[in-house]
């Protein structure tokens, strides 16, 4: 568990740096520390798995994979703020130590143990993005997304420690193998153990924005600043796929007959409400914000499926979904930067994408192959994303729920395709933007990663 | 002795917690909030947690409240113009359909899941070492130092993390 003392410390010092006059340091000093973090995570890859600090957290390969996947999405997204800080003259030391604490939380998420450990966890992530959600202090949409997502998260972490006393109420314990023991042990479980199970998810699901509780998503997504829409998009939806699927498959595996149905209506619900609504957004980051809630589909597909192959699909899936959304809102920042000095409303709707590819042919590439992944078409990643996911679900012989999620993933190429219309086949008077040249690094290796891992996906799904 | 005690505070926390629901003046939900944290920290006593009475006691009574009543306080802006109103700060019911159906669905689960739960202690070796005669302070702070010790630490990241975010939040900019 290096990972959590790591970050917590080496936050401190980002924080201490703060102090300094010059602020240049601070993101060196920022991506050093992620990627010091990411290599002390998978130094024990070849060790056994094992529990920490008294039955508290768990380390795995699964659970290394997914801490590995949330610390390189932090260390991408704090490799792009670089403009985002400039601009916002703002104290980027708190911004990064929030960042970096944020993780402790998305860790712990995703290694505990205990359920005491995943309420902490919990708390921890979603406390430091009601304040980075805010972040943007004079713009009022980014206030009113920081003051929605704290009422409404408040009130799903309340469901969800109801849920887990009723659970402790049923079980007598915080502890996964304990809840398993019981479960095991008594066949029938009772409405107590039903109930709070259920609450749970619905705090959990929130969480990750799944239908009927994902009323929050748009406005947050949209209103919050971009750089911190990503950092939402990505490692919170990680972290919480993670926590459920360890809940679902450290205890509950043995009742599955008892909450697989109301996961698959959640499951149906997510990718129509999703998908449908998200062909008829005019706003680009609101599109994003509407796909991150059709993406929570599919990867709750996965989890109602729970086979053996659903662990590999969703690390699979939930790496070739961050990698992509980072790019497509990397690319978003520049354009909108560039276009939004007059009209900030207009500057994420697609209009704002209107002849990116004559002048920026690199940019419109990187959006493309980020768009062709989301979209799941074959040489991205994305593609083998939703085959893994589709695969684990047709062995479990849920083949109606795997009807509606190809017929809308065929919806969603079309809202996908309206971003690359624009960039190609529209006339608009974008002239070349300046990218700095690490950002541009950045932007080409999410797009490698993106087409390598299209391209031989065996090389990931057979390490987990 | 025990019972009437039992009824009459709960009697005292669902009035006020009534009263909070339907009353528009704000100062009276926050002093029925009061009734309603007291009752509840009675209740705890009488079934035997008297950490987690004192607790409610001071954290929300004495915390929370105070500074939901400041809360109210520094935010009002009493209207001039007119001195004849009383300065009354009222909230008005939006969304009551919704809200009341949400509501009722989750007061039925719940009374459903009481009803129907088994209330025998569960043997398990936490809560064999657990007597109602003696004071839980002792078994709390042991446990807090040895099988909890990492969640208390992480407590404090999490603490530490709020008071960076409202520092942050509250703190002027300097253009």
């Amino acid at each position: 568990m290096l990972p959590i003392v790591l970050l917590s410390i080496l936050g401190l010092v980002v924080l201490f740096l703060g102090f300094q006059k010059s602020k240049n340091l601070l993101l060196p000093a920022t991506l050093l520390v992620l990627a010091i973090v990411l290599v002390a995570n998978f130094l024990h890859w070849n060790d056994m798995p094992s529990l920490y600090f008294k039955n508290m957290l768990f380390e795995n390969k699964f659970t290394m994979a997914f801490s590995g996947i949330v610390i390189f999405s932090a260390f991408l997204i704090v490799a792009l703020t670089r403009g985002f800080v400039d601009d916002e003259s703002a104290q980027p030391a708190e911004y990064y130590t929030l960042m970096l604490f944020s993780l402790v939380g998305a860790v712990m998420m995703i290694g505990f143990e205990n359920l005491i450990m995943l309420f902490v966890g919990i708390e921890i992530l979603s406390v430091s993005m009601f304040i980075l959600t805010g972040s943007d202090k004079k713009n009022l949409r980014s206030n009113e997304a920081a003051l929605k997502y704290f009422l409404m998260g408040a009130f799903a972490t309340g469901i969800m420690l109801f849920g887990m006393a009723l659970l402790y109420g049923a079980t007598g314990s915080f502890n996964l193998t304990a809840i398993k023991g019981y479960v095991m042990a008594n066949n029938a479980p009772s409405a107590m153990l039903y109930v709070g199970l259920l609450m749970l998810l619905i705090g959990m699901l929130f969480k990750v924005s799944a239908a009927p509780f994902h009323f929050w998503t748009p406005d947050v997504y949209d209103g919050a600043p971009t750089i911190f829409t990503t950092y939402m998009s990505t490692i919170v939806k990680t972290a919480g796929f993670a926590a459920i699927y360890r809940l679902l498959s450290g205890s509950f595996s043995g009742i599955y007959s008892f909450w697989w149905m109301t996961l698959a209506v959640i499951t149906v619900l997510t990718l129509l409400a999703g998908n449908i609504t998200a062909v008829y957004q005019t706003s680009f980051k609101r599109m994003m914000a509407y796909s991150s809630i059709s993406h929570a589909g599919y990867l709750l597909l996965s989890l109602t499926a729970l086979t053996n192959q659903s662990q590999s699909a969703i690390v699979f899936y939930s790496l070739a979904y961050s990698i992509a959304t980072i790019s497509a809102f990397g690319v978003l920042m520049l354009v909108a930067k560039e276009t939004g000095v007059h009209s900030y409303e207009n500057a994420e709707r697609f209009e704002a994408f209107n002849g990116l590819g004559k002048k920026n042919p690199l940019l419109a590439f990187v959006l493309t192959v980020s768009m062709l992944s989301l979209a799941g078409i074959p040489l991205t990643a994305g593609f083998w994303g939703k085959f893994f996911v589709f695969s684990s679900a047709a062995d479990r012989g849920l083949t109606w729920m795997l009807v509606i999620a190809i017929l809308m993933s065929t919806v969603g190429i079309y809202y996908y395709f309206k971003a690359i219309i624009a960039a190609y086949m529209r006339e608009g008077e974008l002239s070349a933007i300046k990218v700095s040249p690490f950002y541009r690094l950045i932007l080409i290796a999410t797009t490698i990663i993106t087409l390598v891992f299209g391209l031989m996906p065996d090389f990931l799904k057979g390490l987990v | 002795m025990a019972e009437i005690a039992f009824y009459g505070f709960s009697a005292l926390s669902i009035g006020a917690a009534l009263t909070i629901l339907f009353t528009r003046n704000v100062m009276y939900a926050a002093l029925c909030l009061f009734l309603t944290l007291l009752g509840v920290a009675a209740l705890f006593v009488l079934a035997g947690a008297d950490f987690l009475a004192i607790t409610q006691i001071l954290i929300y009574v004495g915390g929370v409240l105070v500074l939901l009543i400041f809360g109210i306080m520094l935010t009002y802006r009493p209207d001039r113009e007119s001195n004849q109103k009383k300065n009354l700060v009222l909230t008005s019911h939006l969304n009551q359909f919704w809200g009341g159906l949400v509501a009722l669905g989750i007061f039925g689960v719940l009374f459903w899941v009481i009803l129907n739960a088994n209330f025998m202690i569960i043997h398990s070796p936490q809560l064999a070492e657990f007597t109602p005669q003696r004071s839980t302070l002792r078994s709390i702070g042991v446990h807090l130092m040895t099988t909890h010790v990492w969640a208390f630490e992480v407590a404090g990241l999490l603490l530490l993390m709020a008071l960076v975010g409202a520092a942050y939040i509250a703190a002027q900019r300097e253009k």
